[in-house]
């Protein structure tokens, strides 16, 4: 393991690798730094760049701008209290507060410094077990994998802040989705209405795309009182001087607060398609529980700082463990990776480990080293990359969505892909619309084929359908994808009973 | 008393006739003798979920009788939203016509003037700038380093 970690950070000497390493953090951070703009976005802008790669130079790439992204949004957060993405909501809760009081470098350090701890540490736990989870995942037979993908829907659509039912039908679409084209058995064209737009079924990336970036872009045109500017006031420069050595001991010297984050995220990153802001909020409210003095959170105290970002760091490492070792994707980010995977042919799952066992440990050197990178990066520009809030949404907007165009028309050449891209941007604005969550659809349409064959590969080698309760690790699973149905319900029915006159929008 | 449709209403009445619709085309679907399962049968099962999910959403609204909520706070600006749709599919069908470098500039002058109309020479001078990087380096940078040929145009040749 530690031959081929070192021959995987060995590859990273080359130019070759660490070029799009270093830009993709760099991309990263500037993605996450801008207001408006996720990771998942900037990793969609990022995309079309990796085709003409090798797999690990476009891996590199997309593993710096998820860890790059993940910090970035820490410097509008702690110095504007402008959240760069979502889950940087709750680094503005102290951050915001102790730059106001006049230490602004601390924040942004301890954010910056919290950041790299947290996701080196995610980084260990990351590397110790995706080999040993996808060794338990090889013993599994169809009806076992059937049973993970079923407890992997359950469980996201149950986390879907929406009804549990319009959780579960998002996801339905997401697999009624992947029905289009050839069945995998004999090869018949389904829903195809006879066209042969429709033959080959709907490629994911563009669907990916479509649905993602338009829902956000169109959602953010709707809401804007104007285009024209950026977040007024975050033009000027400040200093964030600060001796970076008291701040690492704060860190340092709060090691059950840096651990339980970490634990956190990273449990949070290998539940699939839940995201790195659940992720903080929760370590920053376990933080604030745990914490000898809870009435300092929320005035500048850098208990909250280290808990937020600690976890969303430590997240980036739990998502690539489940997309590493089952090919679930630990959420949007890591589904894009998994649609560049294959763009180059490769299949990630638990074979992912055995057969690809240099680009996996390159994967994991990528991430390692991209949070050094992350860290020169902060030091060199933090101050300026406030200045980057300026830039107003209407000169962004055009280009994220001309890099949605070359991302799926780059995948195959043809304009076929830009038509899916399109009519999926519709269907994602309009289920936003109605409220529908978007990562169980997502995660229905990653999953759906698999799930497929995986069904019919059990019953047709025993019709017998109790094997899937009888064999033990496939019992466990369905009962958890029970139980977290049955948790969810519980969960809505008890918070329902204290919010009774929750508002709702009509359509 | 007529009842306005909620958002869930809207969204379970989708589901029930998504999964009316396409669950009809799957008696259509030809069989094998010699496959006992056949591609119908997971469909069906997925259809039938969305058609469940989609009534139990219709019925728990109708059940909840719930009162129409005011408009959410603050204008939403749906104009502008179909606007930029409308420039979107006009920039998609022009690509293969105009080619990439055309377009996308056409394109990225125009919905930066619909998103935000330049008021002094300088924002002028940004939003062609822009229009010009998003075209041209983005074409040279796929053709030349990373070996993706991006839409020529069939009526301009380039």
């Amino acid at each position: 393991m530690f031959d081929l970690l070192a021959q995987g950070l060995g590859d990273f000497l080359q130019l070759k690798y660490l070029v799009p390493l270093l830009v993709g953090t760099l991309v990263g951070v500037v993605g996450g730094a801008l207001p408006g703009i996720t990771i998942t976005m900037t990793v969609i802008m990022v995309l079309p760049f990796t085709f003409g790669l090798e797999p690990l130079q476009g891996l590199a790439a997309m593993v710096g701008v998820y860890v790059g992204g993940e910090s970035g949004g820490l410097i509008t957060a702690t110095l504007i209290g402008i959240p760069g993405k979502p889950s940087s909501i709750s680094t503005t809760f102290d951050g915001f507060p102790m730059s106001r009081k006049g230490e602004p470098g601390r924040a942004v350090w301890l954010g910056i410094w919290s950041s790299f701890f947290g996701g080196l540490l995610g980084g260990v736990f990351l590397i110790a077990t995706t080999g040993w989870l996808a060794q338990i995942a090889l013993q599994f037979g169809p009806w076992e994998f059937f049973a993970l993908f079923m407890f992997a829907l359950s469980m996201v659509a149950g986390l879907t802040e929406e009804s549990l039912a319009k959780g579960l039908l998002a996801g339905a679409f997401g697999l009624i989705i992947t029905t289009v084209g050839t069945d995998p058995i004999m090869s018949v064209p389904r829903f195809t209405l006879g066209t042969d737009f429709l033959a080959g079924g709907f490629p994911f990336l563009p669907v990916l795309i479509g649905v993602f970036a338009f829902a956000q872009i169109m959602t953010d045109i709707e809401r804007a009182r104007s285009l024209a500017v950026g977040d007024a006031g975050a033009g000027q420069i400040v200093s964030l001087a600060v001796s970076q050595m008291k701040v690492v001991g704060e860190i340092l010297g709060r090691p059950f607060l840096l651990l339980w984050s970490t634990f956190v995220g990273i449990l949070i990153g290998v539940l699939p398609a839940i995201g790195g802001s659940a992720a903080s909020v929760m370590a920053y409210d376990q933080a604030k529980k745990l914490s000898r003095h809870p009435e300092r959170f929320g005035t500048g105290t850098p208990e909250g700082i280290i808990a937020s970002e600690a976890s969303n760091n430590a997240n980036v490492g739990g998502s690539l463990v489940t997309i590493m070792a089952f090919g679930i994707p630990g959420d949007a980010v890591t589904a894009v990776m998994l649609g560049a995977m294959t763009i180059h042919g490769i299949q990630s799952g638990p074979l992912f480990m055995s057969q690809e066992s240099a680009l996996a440990y390159g994967i994991f050197a990528a991430y390692l080293l991209a949070h050094p990178i992350m860290l020169a990066i902060m030091a060199i520009g933090a101050r300026w990359f406030l200045r980057i809030v300026t830039v107003p949404k209407s000169m962004l907007i055009p280009v994220v969505l001309v890099l949605c165009v070359v991302g799926a028309y780059a995948l195959n050449n043809t304009m076929a892909s830009v038509w899916v891209l399109a009519i999926f941007g519709v269907v994602g604005y309009g289920l936003v619309k109605l409220g529908f969550p978007l990562a169980p659809l997502i995660l229905g349409l990653i999953l759906g084929d698999q799930i497929e064959v995986n069904l019919v590969r059990a019953l047709m080698t025993d019709s017998n359908l109790w094997l899937f309760v009888t064999r033990p690790i496939s019992a466990l699973l369905l009962a958890l994808a029970v139980g977290s149905v049955v948790f969810a319900l519980w969960q809505r029915r008890r918070s329902r009973s204290v919010r009774t006159d929750e508002p709702d929008t009509d359509f | 008393m007529t009842m306005r449709p909620t958002r869930d209403m809207v969204a379970g009445a989708l589901g029930l006739v998504l999964g009316a619709g396409l669950f009809a085309l799957t008696w259509g679907l030809p069989q094998s003798p010699f496959v006992p399962i056949g591609p119908d049968f997971y469909p069906r099962i997925v259809l039938a979920a969305t058609m469940l999910l989609g009534a139990i959403l219709v019925v728990g609204e109708l059940a909840h009788r719930r009162r129409p909520a005011s408009p959410p706070a603050g204008g939403r600006n749906y104009r502008l939203v179909a606007l930029t749709f409308l420039a979107f599919g006009l920039y998609i069908l022009a690509l293969p016509g105009l080619g990439f470098r055309i377009a996308t500039f056409v394109f990225v002058a125009g919905l930066q003037i619909l998103l935000d109309p330049p008021r002094g020479a300088g924002r002028w001078v940004a939003v062609l700038a822009l229009a010009v990087a998003a075209s041209l380096p983005v074409f040279l940078i796929f053709e030349r380093w990373l070996s993706i040929l991006l839409p020529r145009g069939a009526w301009t040749g380039i």
